[in-house]
């Protein structure tokens, strides 16, 4: 092997990408030339560097990216269950009008247990049937064989109290809020409800309500949101679920509350759902709501 | 071989007998089966999104997206390919095209106002081993945004293979396979890349 070679060989030798014959040759080079043997350490160092530059993977970028996926791979099963297009079909039948609240009851019901039936969580249950279990989330090799967990851990503990006790509140808050489970964020929700001391609870409906992968979930929230159809601030995101929500039963439910407490932009968000809604119920719903308004339906 | 190549990290191998059941499991729709499979690869494509990124919020998307594809196309994988390689191949894709997009866009400043006055937007990114020193962690930081510099002028495709086979440890082959070229044209793109390092960086090292 000459200098020229051997240059052109070094950074492959030091991958490990020159067959045995290449690198007996290479050593044999380096080893009588003293140029090549200093661009070899050169190269050595360089990698080295390289080395230390490579970026850090914070781990709870690792953790955030997880349950993100989680969420989004719920929400394309069900999509691929078909549970979205069944409540479109159901809903298409054009319903006679004495049968609507029913069929309007029928959409609750089914996205309420739809959720209940689909959410994966239910394995979160099943864990915590037992004393105490613990997940490595990631895990970290260190030097000396050191080594550094991130650990999901449940431990079974049984608190029983009033809803009005703050670490029971807090408890319920946070599954509404946080739980992978739609059928225990949907009841932690019913059982807040009942509370009545909305302060906390509103913005994890409102949240629910507008981000809640369920729609079961989204429903409760809704049905949970009631009492303060009125306010602003539900109001605003009752028109965003209106026209955003793709779950017909949430936008039909949506209409009845706003609709309830009638405010001045209410005639015109129904008049922009009337031109762009695609479901049949929906829009009889909308246009039903507007001639009680004695609105017109067109926007013109 | 030698043993002073780069550390090997979630090298591609032949689909084994396990990962190959977590396939099938996955492609019948068991949920864990999927989840354990993103999770023996996801720290990776983690990390090759943030060396070629150098963006956390981009790298999140990348591992989005990907495992997004991999979870809608699982079905049209072959167990007699490489799942690996499949999947790298993905990521990379996404990654070279959010390279392109940034390039077009030329969205982002290179500099970026920090509580040490103006500094590159990639020595911002925190490196693997910190150093305690401060004059250490100096000439760290100098030789990192110069890294980072030359890194940024290689081809895409330099910079890719770079990529696969410095820190993620990949074969030549393997990345040949990744990238839909020829080993030997990875090897060129890798020797090429080497060269401009060497160039750049020889006298700081």
């Amino acid at each position: 092997m000459n200098c020229e070679s051997a240059r052109k060989s070094t950074a492959l030798f030091l991958y490990g990408e020159l067959t045995i014959e290449e690198e007996q040759a290479f050593q044999d080079h380096i080893e009588s030339c003293a140029d090549c043997g200093r661009e070899f350490e050169t190269q050595k160092r360089l990698q080295a560097a390289l080395n230390r530059n490579e970026a850090a993977v914070d781990p709870a970028l690792l953790v955030r990216s997880r349950r993100e996926l989680a969420l989004r791979l719920e929400n394309a099963r069900m999509r691929r269950a078909g549970l979205g297009d069944w409540l479109r079909r159901l809903s298409d039948l054009r319903i006679a009008v004495l049968a609507r609240p029913a069929a309007a009851l029928a959409l609750v019901a089914l996205g309420f247990f739809g959720a209940r039936l689909t959410a994966p969580g239910n394995a979160e249950r099943r864990d915590g049937t037992e004393s105490g279990v613990t997940r490595v989330r990631y895990l970290e090799p260190g030097p000396s064989g050191r080594v550094q967990l991130v650990v999901d851990e449940t431990r079974q503990r049984t608190i029983s109290g009033s809803v009005d006790d703050d670490q029971i509140r807090r408890l319920l808050l946070a599954a509404a809020r946080e739980s992978t489970d739609a059928g225990l964020r949907a009841e932690s929700m019913d059982v807040l409800k009942a509370e009545r001391s909305a302060g906390e609870l509103r913005p994890v409906l409102l949240y629910a309500l507008q981000h809640d992968s369920n729609p079961g979930v989204r429903l409760k929230a809704l049905d949970a949101l009631k009492p303060y159809g009125g306010e602003a601030d539900v109001r605003a995101a009752l028109t965003q679920v209106l026209l955003s929500d793709d779950n017909p039963g949430v936008r039909a439910q949506a209409i009845d509350l706003l609709v309830e407490h009638k405010g001045g932009m209410t005639a015109g968000v129904l008049q922009e759902v009337v031109q762009k809604e695609s479901n049949s119920y929906v829009r009889l719903r909308c246009q039903r709501a507007l001639e009680e308004m004695n609105a017109s339906v067109g926007t013109f | 071989m030698n043993s002073e190549a780069a550390p090997a990290m979630n090298r591609p191998s032949p689909i084994d007998a396990d990962e190959a059941a977590l396939i099938r499991a996955a492609q019948k729709g068991d949920h864990e089966a999927f989840e354990r499979l993103v999770h023996a690869y996801d720290r990776g494509v983690l990390q090759i999104a943030m060396n070629l990124l150098r963006s956390p919020d981009d790298a999140h998307d990348i591992y989005q997206e990907a495992f997004l594809r991999v979870f809608k196309n699982l079905h049209l994988f072959r167990l007699d390919s490489s799942f690996s390689t499949w999947l790298y191949r993905i990521v990379t894709n996404l990654c070279l095209d959010q390279m392109r997009k940034r390039k077009t866009r030329r969205e982002e400043s290179s500099i970026v106002e920090t509580e040490d006055g103006p500094r590159d937007r990639l020595d911002t990114v925190a490196e693997g081993r910190e150093l305690g020193d401060p004059q250490r962690s100096l000439i760290s930081r100098q030789l990192r945004s110069r890294i980072n510099r030359v890194l940024d002028e290689l081809t895409d495709k330099e910079r890719l293979v770079f990529e696969l086979r410095h820190y993620q440890g990949m074969r030549l082959r393997a990345i040949g396979e990744t990238l839909g070229t020829s080993e030997e044209a990875a090897k060129m793109c890798l020797f090429r890349a080497t060269q401009k390092m060497r160039v750049a960086l020889g006298d700081f090292v």
